[in-house]
Protein backbone atom coordinates (compact mmCIF):
# COMPACT_ATOMS: atom_id res chain seq x y z
CA UNK A 1 0.00 0.00 0.00
CA UNK A 2 0.84 3.60 -0.09
CA UNK A 3 2.03 6.19 2.47
CA UNK A 4 -1.23 7.46 3.02
CA UNK A 5 -2.70 3.85 3.43
CA UNK A 6 -0.80 2.56 5.44
CA UNK A 7 -0.13 4.18 8.89
CA UNK A 8 2.52 6.33 9.87
CA UNK A 9 4.35 8.00 12.90
CA UNK A 10 6.56 10.60 14.33
CA UNK A 11 10.62 10.12 14.74
CA UNK A 12 10.69 9.52 18.86
CA UNK A 13 12.91 7.45 20.47
CA UNK A 14 11.93 5.29 24.17
CA UNK A 15 11.91 7.64 27.18
CA UNK A 16 14.76 10.13 25.81
CA UNK A 17 17.09 7.23 25.20
CA UNK A 18 20.70 8.59 24.67
CA UNK A 19 20.26 12.08 26.35
CA UNK A 20 21.55 10.48 29.66
CA UNK A 21 23.27 6.85 29.20
CA UNK A 22 22.77 4.66 25.72
CA UNK A 23 20.19 2.00 26.87
CA UNK A 24 19.69 -1.31 24.83
CA UNK A 25 16.10 -1.52 24.04
CA UNK A 26 15.76 -5.43 23.74
CA UNK A 27 14.79 -6.73 26.38
CA UNK A 28 14.35 -11.01 25.78
CA UNK A 29 14.83 -12.85 22.70
CA UNK A 30 13.35 -16.76 22.72
CA UNK A 31 14.67 -19.12 19.97
CA UNK A 32 12.20 -21.52 19.47
CA UNK A 33 13.25 -24.50 17.20
CA UNK A 34 12.87 -27.90 16.85
CA UNK A 35 15.20 -30.68 17.30
CA UNK A 36 15.51 -33.09 14.70
CA UNK A 37 13.28 -31.05 12.10
CA UNK A 38 15.58 -30.01 8.71
CA UNK A 39 14.73 -26.24 8.91
CA UNK A 40 15.95 -25.69 12.20
CA UNK A 41 19.04 -27.00 11.01
CA UNK A 42 20.74 -23.53 10.95
CA UNK A 43 18.89 -22.68 14.44
CA UNK A 44 20.56 -25.59 15.92
CA UNK A 45 24.05 -24.52 14.51
CA UNK A 46 23.43 -21.01 15.89
CA UNK A 47 22.61 -22.93 19.26
CA UNK A 48 25.85 -24.61 19.32
CA UNK A 49 28.21 -21.68 18.55
CA UNK A 50 27.24 -18.21 18.52
CA UNK A 51 24.45 -17.92 20.99
CA UNK A 52 26.77 -18.00 23.87
CA UNK A 53 29.13 -15.17 22.19
CA UNK A 54 25.68 -13.34 21.56
CA UNK A 55 24.37 -13.56 25.06
CA UNK A 56 28.09 -12.27 26.28
CA UNK A 57 28.46 -9.34 24.63
CA UNK A 58 24.89 -7.79 25.13
CA UNK A 59 24.69 -8.50 28.90
CA UNK A 60 21.22 -6.43 29.13
CA UNK A 61 19.15 -8.92 27.12
CA UNK A 62 18.29 -12.64 28.47
CA UNK A 63 18.22 -15.21 26.12
CA UNK A 64 15.82 -17.99 26.48
CA UNK A 65 16.25 -21.28 23.95
CA UNK A 66 13.49 -23.15 23.53
CA UNK A 67 13.98 -26.52 21.87
CA UNK A 68 9.53 -27.86 21.48
CA UNK A 69 8.69 -29.91 18.35
CA UNK A 70 7.63 -27.02 15.78
CA UNK A 71 7.03 -27.11 12.31
CA UNK A 72 8.29 -23.59 11.75
CA UNK A 73 11.26 -22.05 13.76
CA UNK A 74 11.67 -18.51 15.26
CA UNK A 75 12.75 -15.91 17.00
CA UNK A 76 10.56 -13.98 19.80
CA UNK A 77 12.19 -10.47 20.47
CA UNK A 78 10.52 -8.26 23.23
CA UNK A 79 11.72 -4.72 23.45
CA UNK A 80 11.13 -2.42 26.36
CA UNK A 81 8.40 -0.55 25.08
CA UNK A 82 6.19 -3.78 25.47
CA UNK A 83 6.75 -4.40 21.62
CA UNK A 84 6.98 -8.34 20.34
CA UNK A 85 8.32 -8.97 17.33
CA UNK A 86 8.73 -12.65 15.78
CA UNK A 87 10.80 -13.35 12.74
CA UNK A 88 11.04 -16.61 11.41
CA UNK A 89 14.26 -18.54 10.55
CA UNK A 90 12.85 -21.33 8.33
CA UNK A 91 16.15 -22.66 6.58
CA UNK A 92 18.53 -19.63 7.43
CA UNK A 93 22.29 -20.26 7.84
CA UNK A 94 24.06 -19.95 11.39
CA UNK A 95 25.34 -16.63 9.78
CA UNK A 96 22.58 -15.54 8.46
CA UNK A 97 20.80 -15.84 12.09
CA UNK A 98 23.47 -13.91 13.92
CA UNK A 99 22.86 -10.83 11.48
CA UNK A 100 19.45 -10.79 12.35
CA UNK A 101 19.98 -10.84 16.04
CA UNK A 102 22.39 -7.73 15.53
CA UNK A 103 19.64 -6.20 13.46
CA UNK A 104 16.79 -6.68 16.40
CA UNK A 105 19.69 -5.62 19.21
CA UNK A 106 20.58 -2.08 17.36
CA UNK A 107 16.31 -1.48 16.79
CA UNK A 108 14.01 -0.08 19.16
CA UNK A 109 10.97 -1.66 19.62
CA UNK A 110 8.63 1.40 18.03
CA UNK A 111 7.26 0.09 14.89
CA UNK A 112 8.80 -0.29 11.07
CA UNK A 113 6.29 2.13 9.96
CA UNK A 114 6.36 5.39 7.42
CA UNK A 115 8.13 8.32 9.73
CA UNK A 116 6.89 11.58 9.02
CA UNK A 117 9.60 13.73 9.84
CA UNK A 118 13.47 12.64 9.61
CA UNK A 119 13.78 15.06 12.90
CA UNK A 120 12.23 15.64 16.30
CA UNK A 121 13.27 18.81 18.40
CA UNK A 122 12.02 19.65 21.93
CA UNK A 123 12.98 23.67 21.49
CA UNK A 124 12.31 24.31 17.96
CA UNK A 125 12.79 28.40 17.95
CA UNK A 126 15.56 29.74 20.32
CA UNK A 127 15.51 33.37 18.65
CA UNK A 128 12.17 33.21 19.13
CA UNK A 129 9.37 32.82 15.96
CA UNK A 130 9.48 35.28 13.33
CA UNK A 131 6.55 37.31 13.00
CA UNK A 132 5.89 40.23 10.69
CA UNK A 133 6.88 42.81 12.72
CA UNK A 134 10.73 41.28 13.56
CA UNK A 135 13.43 43.92 12.30
CA UNK A 136 10.28 46.23 11.49
CA UNK A 137 8.43 48.75 13.17
CA UNK A 138 4.94 48.52 13.38
CA UNK A 139 3.36 51.73 11.33
CA UNK A 140 -0.20 52.91 10.94
CA UNK A 141 -0.41 54.03 7.31
CA UNK A 142 0.53 53.09 3.49
CA UNK A 143 3.39 50.94 3.03
CA UNK A 144 6.68 52.82 2.13
CA UNK A 145 7.50 51.31 -1.32
CA UNK A 146 10.85 50.87 -2.51
CA UNK A 147 10.92 51.72 -6.36
CA UNK A 148 12.82 49.43 -8.59
CA UNK A 149 15.92 50.17 -10.43
CA UNK A 150 16.03 49.52 -13.96
CA UNK A 151 18.86 47.36 -15.74
CA UNK B 1 19.31 51.87 -27.54
CA UNK B 2 21.31 54.74 -26.89
CA UNK B 3 19.69 54.88 -23.22
CA UNK B 4 20.14 51.87 -21.98
CA UNK B 5 24.04 52.01 -23.63
CA UNK B 6 24.46 55.06 -21.15
CA UNK B 7 22.64 53.73 -18.51
CA UNK B 8 24.99 50.81 -18.83
CA UNK B 9 28.15 52.85 -19.19
CA UNK B 10 26.63 54.71 -15.63
CA UNK B 11 26.41 51.16 -13.62
CA UNK B 12 29.42 50.13 -14.85
CA UNK B 13 31.40 53.64 -13.33
CA UNK B 14 29.28 52.86 -9.93
CA UNK B 15 30.38 49.35 -9.82
CA UNK B 16 34.05 50.57 -10.03
CA UNK B 17 33.81 53.33 -7.34
CA UNK B 18 31.54 51.62 -4.56
CA UNK B 19 32.47 49.08 -3.21
CA UNK B 20 30.04 45.86 -3.68
CA UNK B 21 30.46 43.53 -0.81
CA UNK B 22 27.88 41.13 -2.05
CA UNK B 23 29.15 40.18 -4.94
CA UNK B 24 32.31 39.08 -4.22
CA UNK B 25 31.40 35.61 -3.70
CA UNK B 26 34.04 32.93 -3.78
CA UNK B 27 32.75 31.46 -6.74
CA UNK B 28 33.07 35.11 -8.94
CA UNK B 29 36.78 34.80 -8.24
CA UNK B 30 38.01 33.73 -11.46
CA UNK B 31 40.70 35.03 -13.90
CA UNK B 32 39.58 38.44 -15.23
CA UNK B 33 39.78 37.13 -18.73
CA UNK B 34 37.09 39.51 -20.21
CA UNK B 35 38.26 42.67 -22.38
CA UNK B 36 36.56 44.74 -20.06
CA UNK B 37 37.80 43.26 -17.00
CA UNK B 38 34.80 42.60 -15.47
CA UNK B 39 34.72 39.80 -12.65
CA UNK B 40 31.04 38.65 -13.38
CA UNK B 41 28.61 38.81 -16.18
CA UNK B 42 26.16 41.40 -14.94
CA UNK B 43 22.65 39.92 -14.75
CA UNK B 44 19.16 41.06 -13.13
CA UNK B 45 20.29 38.86 -9.90
CA UNK B 46 23.61 40.79 -9.87
CA UNK B 47 22.31 43.33 -7.48
CA UNK B 48 19.37 43.53 -4.97
CA UNK B 49 15.97 45.11 -5.72
CA UNK B 50 15.73 47.43 -3.03
CA UNK B 51 18.22 51.10 -3.32
CA UNK B 52 21.51 50.74 -2.05
CA UNK B 53 21.66 52.92 0.72
CA UNK B 54 24.95 54.52 1.63
CA UNK B 55 25.83 53.58 5.05
CA UNK B 56 25.63 57.02 7.25
CA UNK B 57 29.04 56.33 9.19
CA UNK B 58 32.28 57.06 8.29
CA UNK B 59 35.11 54.24 7.15
CA UNK B 60 36.43 54.48 11.20
CA UNK B 61 33.38 54.90 12.66
CA UNK B 62 32.13 51.65 11.20
CA UNK B 63 35.27 49.87 12.42
CA UNK B 64 34.68 50.73 15.50
CA UNK B 65 31.10 49.77 15.80
CA UNK B 66 32.33 46.35 14.33
CA UNK B 67 34.94 45.73 17.09
CA UNK B 68 32.77 47.12 19.77
CA UNK B 69 30.01 44.45 18.46
CA UNK B 70 32.98 41.61 18.73
CA UNK B 71 34.42 42.14 22.03
CA UNK B 72 30.88 42.41 23.42
CA UNK B 73 30.17 38.84 21.54
CA UNK B 74 33.75 37.93 22.93
CA UNK B 75 32.76 38.70 26.58
CA UNK B 76 29.38 36.68 26.40
CA UNK B 77 31.21 33.98 25.07
CA UNK B 78 34.25 34.17 27.87
CA UNK B 79 31.57 34.44 30.61
CA UNK B 80 29.36 31.66 29.06
CA UNK B 81 26.51 33.83 29.20
CA UNK B 82 24.26 31.98 26.40
CA UNK B 83 21.67 29.89 26.86
CA UNK B 84 20.32 27.24 24.68
CA UNK B 85 23.16 26.93 21.44
CA UNK B 86 21.63 25.86 17.76
CA UNK B 87 23.90 24.98 15.42
CA UNK B 88 23.15 24.57 11.62
CA UNK B 89 25.35 21.27 10.59
CA UNK B 90 26.66 19.52 7.67
CA UNK B 91 25.78 15.53 7.74
CA UNK B 92 25.38 13.11 5.36
CA UNK B 93 24.69 15.36 2.36
CA UNK B 94 21.98 17.58 3.95
CA UNK B 95 22.54 20.13 6.40
CA UNK B 96 20.50 20.19 9.47
CA UNK B 97 19.39 23.02 12.44
CA UNK B 98 20.29 21.05 15.52
CA UNK B 99 19.94 21.84 19.45
CA UNK B 100 20.86 19.76 22.03
CA UNK B 101 18.67 16.77 22.79
CA UNK B 102 17.00 16.62 19.31
CA UNK B 103 16.95 13.56 17.24
CA UNK B 104 17.82 13.31 13.85
CA UNK B 105 17.37 10.25 11.09
CA UNK B 106 20.17 9.05 8.46
CA UNK B 107 19.14 6.76 6.02
CA UNK B 108 22.16 4.79 5.25
CA UNK B 109 24.72 3.22 6.91
CA UNK B 110 27.00 4.55 10.00
CA UNK B 111 30.27 2.86 10.47
CA UNK B 112 29.54 3.52 14.22
CA UNK B 113 27.93 1.30 16.92
CA UNK B 114 24.72 2.09 18.81
CA UNK B 115 25.85 3.76 21.92
CA UNK B 116 28.67 5.16 20.49
CA UNK B 117 29.62 9.29 20.53
CA UNK B 118 30.60 10.61 17.31
CA UNK B 119 31.60 14.45 16.56
CA UNK B 120 30.22 16.50 14.06
CA UNK B 121 32.77 18.69 12.86
CA UNK B 122 31.22 20.61 9.45
CA UNK B 123 29.48 23.20 11.03
CA UNK B 124 28.63 26.14 9.17
CA UNK B 125 26.18 28.43 11.86
CA UNK B 126 26.03 28.51 15.71
CA UNK B 127 23.67 30.76 17.33
CA UNK B 128 22.66 31.88 20.81
CA UNK B 129 19.50 33.75 21.96
CA UNK B 130 21.63 36.71 21.10
CA UNK B 131 24.25 36.45 18.64
CA UNK B 132 25.10 34.22 15.97
CA UNK B 133 28.77 33.06 14.28
CA UNK B 134 28.74 32.45 10.69
CA UNK B 135 31.11 30.48 9.56
CA UNK B 136 32.57 31.07 6.04
CA UNK B 137 32.04 28.46 4.95
CA UNK B 138 32.50 26.61 7.98
CA UNK B 139 33.75 27.35 11.52
CA UNK B 140 36.85 26.30 13.08
CA UNK B 141 36.98 23.15 14.76
CA UNK B 142 38.40 24.31 18.11
CA UNK B 143 35.71 26.66 18.50
CA UNK B 144 32.57 24.53 18.41
CA UNK B 145 32.28 21.15 19.48
CA UNK B 146 29.19 19.26 18.44
CA UNK B 147 28.31 15.85 19.57
CA UNK B 148 26.01 12.71 18.86
CA UNK B 149 25.39 9.28 20.23
CA UNK B 150 23.79 6.75 17.52
CA UNK B 151 20.42 5.61 19.38
CA UNK B 152 18.96 3.02 16.86
CA UNK B 153 20.22 1.33 13.50
CA UNK B 154 17.42 0.05 11.96
CA UNK B 155 15.56 -1.01 8.49
CA UNK B 156 13.19 1.51 6.60
CA UNK B 157 9.15 0.25 6.35
CA UNK B 158 9.05 -1.34 3.32
CA UNK B 159 8.83 1.23 0.26
CA UNK B 160 7.16 0.52 -2.89
CA UNK B 161 8.45 1.07 -6.45
CA UNK B 162 6.46 0.58 -8.98
CA UNK B 163 6.34 1.34 -12.63
CA UNK B 164 3.36 1.17 -14.58
CA UNK B 165 2.72 1.99 -18.46
CA UNK B 166 -0.60 1.92 -19.63
CA UNK B 167 -1.95 -0.52 -22.85
CA UNK B 168 1.72 -1.27 -23.03
CA UNK B 169 1.64 -4.73 -20.52
CA UNK B 170 4.04 -3.06 -18.46
CA UNK B 171 4.39 -3.31 -14.85
CA UNK B 172 7.45 -3.45 -12.38
CA UNK B 173 7.09 -3.97 -8.39
CA UNK B 174 10.32 -3.12 -6.02
CA UNK B 175 10.00 -3.20 -2.73
CA UNK B 176 12.93 -1.25 -0.82
CA UNK B 177 13.88 -1.37 2.33
CA UNK B 178 16.72 1.21 3.52
CA UNK B 179 19.24 1.03 6.13
CA UNK B 180 18.23 3.98 8.95
CA UNK B 181 20.71 5.73 11.29
CA UNK B 182 18.98 7.61 14.48
CA UNK B 183 21.34 9.91 15.87
CA UNK B 184 20.46 11.97 19.47
CA UNK B 185 22.49 15.39 19.83
CA UNK B 186 24.16 15.55 22.70
CA UNK B 187 25.18 18.86 22.98
CA UNK B 188 26.90 21.92 21.67
CA UNK B 189 29.97 23.43 23.02
CA UNK B 190 31.44 27.10 22.37
CA UNK B 191 34.38 27.26 23.32
CA UNK B 192 36.09 30.69 24.97
CA UNK B 193 38.22 31.40 22.06
CA UNK B 194 37.58 33.61 18.87
CA UNK B 195 40.24 34.82 16.51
Amino acid sequence: MTSRGTPSRFLRSVLQNGVGRYVCQLKRISIVFSKKAQSSLGARDFIEEGVVDYANKNPGTVVYVSPQPCRVPKIVAEYLNGNVREETITSKTSQQISELLTKLTNQSGLEIIRIRKPFHTDSPSIQGLWHPFTNRPPSIGPLRGFSMHDF
Amino acid sequence: MSASMAYAGLWRTCRMLLPRHHVLSPAAIRTQSSASGDLMPWTSLSRPPWPEQPSPYSAEEEQSRHAAVVSTVNQRINLRDFGRLFAVVHFAGRQWKVTGEDLILIENHIEAECGERIRMEKVLLVGAEDFTLIGRPLLGKELVRIEATVIEKTESWPKVHMRFWKRHRFQRKRIIIQPQTVLRINGIELAPRLT
